[in-house]
């Protein structure tokens, strides 16, 4: 008789309009989007691959390359391995800024999170803060520990870097940033495109592919072009000594990527508070 | 109370919803029923501030939906069941809800109970059924212990005692003063629950009144009789206050029942080959009034010969 048990179950409810607590704030949209965040296996597998890419193989090709970088042939300086393995964590950051957006879209939940905070202004800015923060943290923290390794075997061969260093510090803090960064930027590009596989190939073609083929083209506005796309400019701050001369210095390349961070998150707003859920 | 005035939406070329006005009032178990495509979905997204009307306007309880500072604790609504992200839990996704409405805590313990998922709470959703789903939609709809209440056909994917609960509940939240708008496409589902009823077809609104109106309006019975000396019965028959029409080879006679149409033919001598009462249902009465509007109509077997 469990039909009749469960419909004629009580509403337990108190009379409509009573529920006057505390009117919320940007606090409480903060929260939704934190617990929203975390309550997804995807958000742990994706720190977690961040973590073991970045830190592990900064470790393993430092541990792999030390010999050779302290002998007399060696082309490149010890200061770009400290954080080599950033050059592949970035892809879940790629990952996860996306899928802050596009996940939403997908299932529909869109809907529930726009009717439950109909102005779309702070649902956004949430969303930003709970993405920027974690892959800040996530990615400084997986910088330092690929370095603290990567570094164990650099000593060893008389090449370690101290922290003191010239742009150690600021590569290991500028992982995090950079990281944040691009997170933001495919979180931007998923409310636009709306379709995980589209925006994730977007993101990755413009960073990966576009960004290294650029470099091939020809004469100086194409040397300019390929310094300014988001990957080349942004990346420089997350590396003591980059791999590739010509990309621009860390500060002014990561002060280019920022204002084209800001610029398509600001075209992505416009776009959200406009179209219908 | 909800109110919309002519509220229109237009998708490119496409009218989705063409200048509908009406009012769901507290206390009672409005019905809005359609076939689909009618336009009850894109409303019930324009109620909630989702879509943005192309022209007209809808309020909640006086003002936009979009302008309530904890809209939860105002409008419960269920509008897709299955948006929801598989991974996450019944109990997680009650939990952010909660948070982003500054609601307490035991309320997500309160509406999981209320429907029934309390043993489930901690499953991801990706796992339930769609009546489970449907379920949680509800005690979505519910966590805020809102005054108005929308959902959007709640008994979709549910088996029959789940149907019997949706409608119950429905009937109470009502009964304790709250507005309660349901849309549905079933016409016979609409008839046990709703107080009123709005129809709408092609985005226009085709009826709004009480449901006991709109049945005894278009669910009338009437009488089958053929006769070879037809035309003598039909006089009687008129005689005594019937309507009566030609129907194919017989008569439709309505306001006489069949005892008081044999009685007329004995007591006059004339011969009946057929008597027989004819009920047009409540699905046709809505069939018949949304014919012209259904978007992806089919043809019948039968007409298709």
């Amino acid at each position: 008789m469990t039909a009749a048990v469960t419909a004629d179950r009580p509403v337990p409810t108190t009379p409509p309009a009573a529920a006057g607590a505390s009117r919320p704030g940007f606090g409480n949209v903060l929260r939704a989007e934190w617990i929203k965040f975390w309550s997804v296996r995807s958000t742990a597998w994706s720190v977690a691959t961040l973590f073991v890419l970045g830190a592990g193989l900064t470790v393993l090709v430092c541990a792999t390359s030390a010999e050779w970088l302290a002998g007399d042939e060696a082309d490149e300086s010890p200061a770009s391995f400290v954080t080599w393995g950033l050059m592949l964590a970035q892809v879940t950051a790629v990952v996860l800024g996306t899928l802050v957006a596009t996940s939403e879209y997908g299932t529909g939940m869109i809907r529930a999170t726009l009717a439950a905070v109909p102005r779309r202004g702070p649902v956004l800015a949430a969303k930003a803060a709970v993405l920027t923060s974690t892959l800040l943290v996530a990615g400084t923290v997986t910088a330092f520990a690929g370095y603290l390794g990567g570094n164990a075997f650099l000593s060893a061969e008389g090449i370690g870097l101290s922290l003191d260093d010239d742009g150690v510090l600021r590569a290991l803090v500028g992982s995090g940033l950079y990281l944040a960064g691009l997170g933001l930027l495919s979180m931007a590009v998923g409310l636009l495109v709306r379709h995980t596989a589209a925006a994730l190939a977007t993101v990755l073609g413009i960073v990966f592919v576009v960004g290294n083929m650029a470099f091939l083209l020809p004469g100086g506005w194409g040397e300019w072009v390929a310094k300014v796309l988001p990957g080349n400019a942004g990346s420089a701050v997350a590396t003591p000594v980059s791999f590739n001369p010509e990309l621009l210095d860390p500060w002014p390349g990561f002060a280019v990527f920022a204002v084209e961070v800001a610029v398509l998150l600001a075209v992505a707003t416009v776009a959200f508070r406009r179209r219908d859920a | 109370m909800i109110i919309a005035r002519d509220l229109t939406k237009t998708y490119g070329p496409r009218t989705a919803v063409d200048g509908i006005s009406f009012t769901v009032e507290p206390g009672r178990v409005t019905g809005f029923l359609g076939p689909n495509g009618a336009g009850k979905s894109t409303t019930m997204r324009m109620v909630l501030g989702l879509d943005r009307p192309t022209s007209g306007s809808v309020t909640v309880n006086g003002s936009r939906y979009a302008d309530s500072p904890a809209p939860l604790r105002e409008v419960g609504a269920l509008l897709e069941a299955r948006a929801l992200h598989p991974g996450r839990t019944a109990r997680n996704h009650l939990r952010w809800l909660a948070a982003s409405n500054a609601l307490p805590a035991t309320r997500i313990d309160a509406v999981l109970g209320l429907v029934g998922l309390e043993g489930v709470a901690d499953q991801r959703v990706g796992r339930f059924s769609l009546g489970m789903s449907q379920r949680l939609g509800i005690a979505v709809a519910l966590l805020g212990d809102p005054a108005v209440v929308v959902l959007d056909e709640p008994v979709n994917g549910l088996d029959p005692e789940g149907i019997r609960w949706v409608r119950t509940l429905a009937r109470q939240l009502a009964a304790e003063g709250r507005t309660v708008f349901v849309s549905s496409h079933l016409m016979a589902e609409m008839a046990l629950t709703a107080d009123h009823l709005v129809v709408i077809g092609r985005g226009r609104v085709l009826a709004d009144c009480p449901t006991a109106d709109f049945i005894a309006r278009h669910a009338a019975a009437h009488v089958r009789v053929r006769s070879p000396q037809s035309g003598e019965l039909a006089a009687v028959l008129r005689r005594s206050g019937a309507h009566v029409t030609a129907d194919g080879e017989g008569l439709r006679v309505e306001g006489l029942d069949t005892s008081g149409i044999g009685d007329l033919a004995g007591a006059h001598g004339l011969v009946l080959h057929e008597l027989t009462l004819v009920r047009s249902s409540l699905e046709d009465a809505f069939m018949t009034l949304t014919a012209d509007s259904v978007e992806y109509g089919t043809t019948p077997a039968g007409a298709a010969r």
